[in-house]
């Protein structure tokens, strides 16, 4: 399956042939790291290899639209609840720099006892089926064609059917998974024993299978009522998967660390969360971090979620980080929305990029409150400990609520997270193995009569599926009313119809935002604000941030709202795009060719803003490319144009016509070509027309070259005029 | 229930930790938590669940719905003890019959009197 960058992604070529479907690869992909790496007029210290595709940030264009890749691995978290839209969402993230899509599953998948097969559609998360993963895997390859970098599908190895879901992620090829029997403990009720029984088979899967293990801790600041008390558990919780997941024969490479800055301002982020990143990583050296950003102190303003998020990362530069995870700026108010998955991404890539370097110059105190408070943290999390063996072990400590406590370490306040280690889901479902017990599978926990047979333990009967993956059992649809196909009925109808509507999350969903800023007290504005979105025409308009700016001169309110209207784009208008070039383009072009523009405000017309914001250096005009411009000012006779046109010998003529009474402008188009032709200039001299009422098809009737109107950039004259003169003198 | 109501007494706690250097108190964090995994490394060893065997049968070539049948009904027979991968295997030897046909027998409700 290849990708067409101008085309949409084709689902249903990606669900052709899903039962022969096998994955590329196995195992997780770090990026390629790069030091001194020349990209544009920069060498960049901590970069990955260039993508051969992407969206570059947007001040790249005053770069040469240079896009380095951090050398860290970005994750987006993706769970629209239909993967066939989370595609498309995966190959946006990816043109964005993404390289470890997340995989949110369904609500309530960890209760279930047993895997789903099929393409039912999911709540909060997506169904994690057979099915669903290998169209994923499949599009997924497509797309790290498509960018040029190898992309890790990632999703959770929890629940009650832990193990299942490990082998069907080692035999589809998924490359990262959450893997934490605490979470199960803790925040879903799992019965414990269960549990850390489950946990041992799949992380020996995961293991053999190359999947990168993140664990769970992150849960615990997330839940946390105040965060940065957390801090000495969050160590101990690392401290358990990590020393359960070597003790079931995980590697260390294979072991990601969870971790998440623990708070937000207003607090004093830095002070508090930087002896926190310290001490982890110094306890747990030679493991992989996964940074996470913050989510426990995220409200409905994204641009405060995105200062947060920017902090964390800023962190993660000052210590370390294999994979800098993001979370969506709008994570606070609604499931994200696929625009601000690449709003996180580009926010954390742009931190990174302009953090490139930045341990070369500084350093962190070797002694002081930092050192202090990291050991502190230490001292708390081996108290911790001594806490949990003393008092009979990690059950019993659970039983007591030791976890979750918002007290610092030791302090307690009684409020921890309380589970029977005899209770919860799963109860009374683990079974002591007997004596001649046997699994004759490869990745297998514990004691096994097969284990200690000659060959392999799958041998006897030809080879388990980790080994002939031609025995897997493709379930294609279980349940015939809920299915893939069914749902791109909508979908396809409108892409062959050629009918548009807006979305956020899923195709044509509709959905809308509008921000509206409201002068009155905030019951008053917000009132207001949703009948003026109704009045847009907006049905189910909803709150989604109300932000107060003054308690009596107003507030601004984000609204969402669904807007019922399909666009035919057949019917659209055709406007008129401006094709602008590179700036680098064209200074190169102009400069060595000392090219004359004469400019004025013709007619008896005072207007000189618009063409200042054309011309001047100082407004980002034409002058920064080497155009050398004569500024003839405001209510300029048109001869008077030409004539100094002809005297500097210019190429290039600008007029700005802004009154339009009795069609003034117009008229003064027309006599500016027809003098023009009048002189037999015509031909050497490329004339611009410009004003708030002229349009490229205006000006070209009165014959001039081209029209520009209202909110035109000194770059878009500039391209024209390149292109232009390059047209004229055949260069 | 729940652990009480306790100050921060870290200043008197940490007295037997404090002396320890850095690299001392490292490791004695990392032995304390291995220990604390021991004994949950030993359960894990030596006991086994419906996910694990349904795990083992999808590795054996079942489906996940077969997969899930014949651990419920090895579990109804308390046999999972045994393992089911063992169950089934054995009976394909025995009957000199494939792996996945023995699995689809004993679905069909044959020779379970066999396997005890």
């Amino acid at each position: 399956m290849k990708l067409s960058p101008d085309q949409p992604l084709d689902l249903l070529e990606v669900l052709k042939d899903l039962d022969r479907y096998r994955p590329r690869r196995k195992g997780w992909t770090w990026r390629k790291k790069i030091t001194n790496h020349r990209v544009g007029p920069f060498v960049l210290a901590d970069t990955s290899e260039d993508l051969a595709r992407s969206v570059p940030l947007p001040s790249a264009h005053s770069f040469g639209d240079i896009d380095p890749q951090s050398d860290v691995v970005i994750t987006t978290e993706i769970a629209s609840g239909r993967f066939e839209d989370d595609l498309r969402r995966m190959r946006m993230a990816a043109w964005h720099g993404a390289d470890h899509i997340m995989v949110i599953r369904t609500t309530g998948q960890s209760h279930i006892d047993g895997m789903i097969e099929g393409t039912p559609e999911g709540v909060g998360g997506t169904p994690i089926t057979r099915k669903q993963i290998r169209a994923t895997r499949k599009a997924l390859d497509a797309i790290e064609d498509e960018v040029g970098r190898p992309i890790n599908f990632h999703s959770y190895v929890s629940g009650v059917a832990g193990p299942e879901i490990a082998v069907l992620f080692a035999e589809e090829g998924v490359n990262g998974a959450h893997q934490d029997p605490q979470y199960n403990v803790l925040y879903r009720g799992i019965n414990m024993h269960r549990s850390f029984v489950d946990a041992a088979e799949a992380k020996r899967i995961m293991a053999d299978a190359g999947i990168l293990q993140l664990d769970g801790a992150h849960n615990a600041n997330a839940t946390a009522k105040e965060a940065w008390k957390v801090t000495p558990e969050l160590l101990v919780q690392h401290a358990i998967n990590t020393a359960y997941s070597r003790a079931v024969g995980m590697p260390a490479e294979l072991i990601a660390l969870s971790t998440v800055p623990p708070t937000a301002p207003p607090a004093p982020k830095l002070c508090l969360d930087l002896p926190y990143a310290v001490a982890l990583r110094g306890l747990f050296r030679g493991y992989k971090f996964r940074a996470q950003q913050n989510t426990r102190y995220i409200e409905a303003d994204t641009m405060e979620a995105t200062v947060t998020h920017v902090l964390d990362t800023l962190i993660s530069r000052l210590t370390s980080a294999d994979i800098q995870s993001t979370i969506t700026p709008d994570e606070g108010r609604n499931i994200p929305w696929h625009y601000n998955n690449v709003a996180g991404v580009n926010a954390t890539r742009q931190t990174l990029l302009g953090l490139d370097g930045l341990m070369e110059q500084v350093q962190l105190k070797s002694d002081g409150p930092l050192r202090e408070q990291a050991r502190e943290i230490v001292e708390r999390a081996v108290l911790f400990l001594e806490e949990i063996r003393a008092g009979g072990g990690y059950y019993a400590a659970v039983a007591a609520g030791q976890f979750v406590d918002s007290g610092y370490f030791p302090e307690r306040k009684a409020d921890g997270i309380v589970r029977d280690p005899d209770g919860g889901d799963g109860a009374d479902t683990v079974i002591p193995r007997a004596p001649d017990y046997g699994a004759p599978v490869c990745s297998h926990f514990g004691n096994n009569v097969y284990a200690d047979a000659d060959g392999t333990p799958c041998a006897a009967y030809g080879g388990c599926t980790l080994c002939d993956a031609s025995k897997i059992q493709y379930i294609d649809e279980v349940d015939s009313t809920d299915t893939v196909v069914q749902r791109l009925q909508v979908t396809l109808a409108d892409r062959a119809a050629g009918v548009l509507r807006p979305e956020v999350e899923r195709h044509g969903d509709g959905i809308v935002c509008v921000t509206l800023f409201v002068p009155a007290t905030p019951s008053i504005a917000e009132a207001a604000a949703l009948e003026m979105v109704r009045h847009m025409g907006l049905k189910d308009a909803q709150v989604i941030s109300r932000r107060l700016i003054h308690p009596a001169e107003g507030s601004l309110f984000e609204i969402k709202g669904m807007l019922d209207v399909a666009i035919n784009i057949a019917e659209l208008p055709r406007l008129p795009h401006p094709q602008v070039l590179a700036d680098a383009e064209i200074e190169a072009w102009v400069r060595p060719r000392s090219i004359t523009v004469v400019a004025a405000t013709v007619g008896e017309d005072e207007h000189s803003v618009g063409l200042h914001e054309i011309l001047d250096i100082k407004h980002g005009g034409i002058e920064r490319y080497g155009f050398h411009c004569r500024d003839l000012g405001t209510s300029v006779p048109v001869e008077r144009v030409l004539e100094v046109a002809e005297d500097s010998r210019a190429q290039a003529i600008l007029i700005s016509t802004i009154v339009t009474h009795a069609h003034v402008h117009e008229r003064h188009m027309r006599r500016l070509a027809a003098l023009a032709r009048q002189r037999g200039v015509r031909e050497r001299v490329v004339l611009v027309g410009g004003g708030t009422q002229v349009t490229d098809e205006l000006a070209r009737r009165c014959g001039l070259d081209a029209g520009f109107g209202r909110g035109t950039t000194g770059r878009e004259v500039a391209s024209f005029l390149v292109r232009a003169l390059r047209a004229r003198s055949g260069a | 229930m729940s652990c009480v109501d306790r100050p921060d007494d870290f200043a008197a706690r940490r007295e037997r930790v404090r002396t320890l250097s850095d690299s001392e108190l490292h490791a004695y964090f990392w032995e304390l938590a291995n220990q604390i995994v021991a004994r949950l490394v030993a359960e894990a060893r030596t006991h086994t669940t419906p996910s694990i065997e349904r795990s083992v049968l999808l590795r054996m070539g079942f489906s996940s719905i077969e997969a899930k049948a014949l651990v419920a009904a090895i579990v109804q027979r308390q046999l999972l003890g045994r393992g089911a991968g063992r169950l089934v295997l054995e009976l394909a030897t025995r009957k000199r019959i494939s792996v996945r046909d023995a699995g689809a027998a004993l679905l069909a409700g044959h020779f379970w009197d066999e396997l005890g």
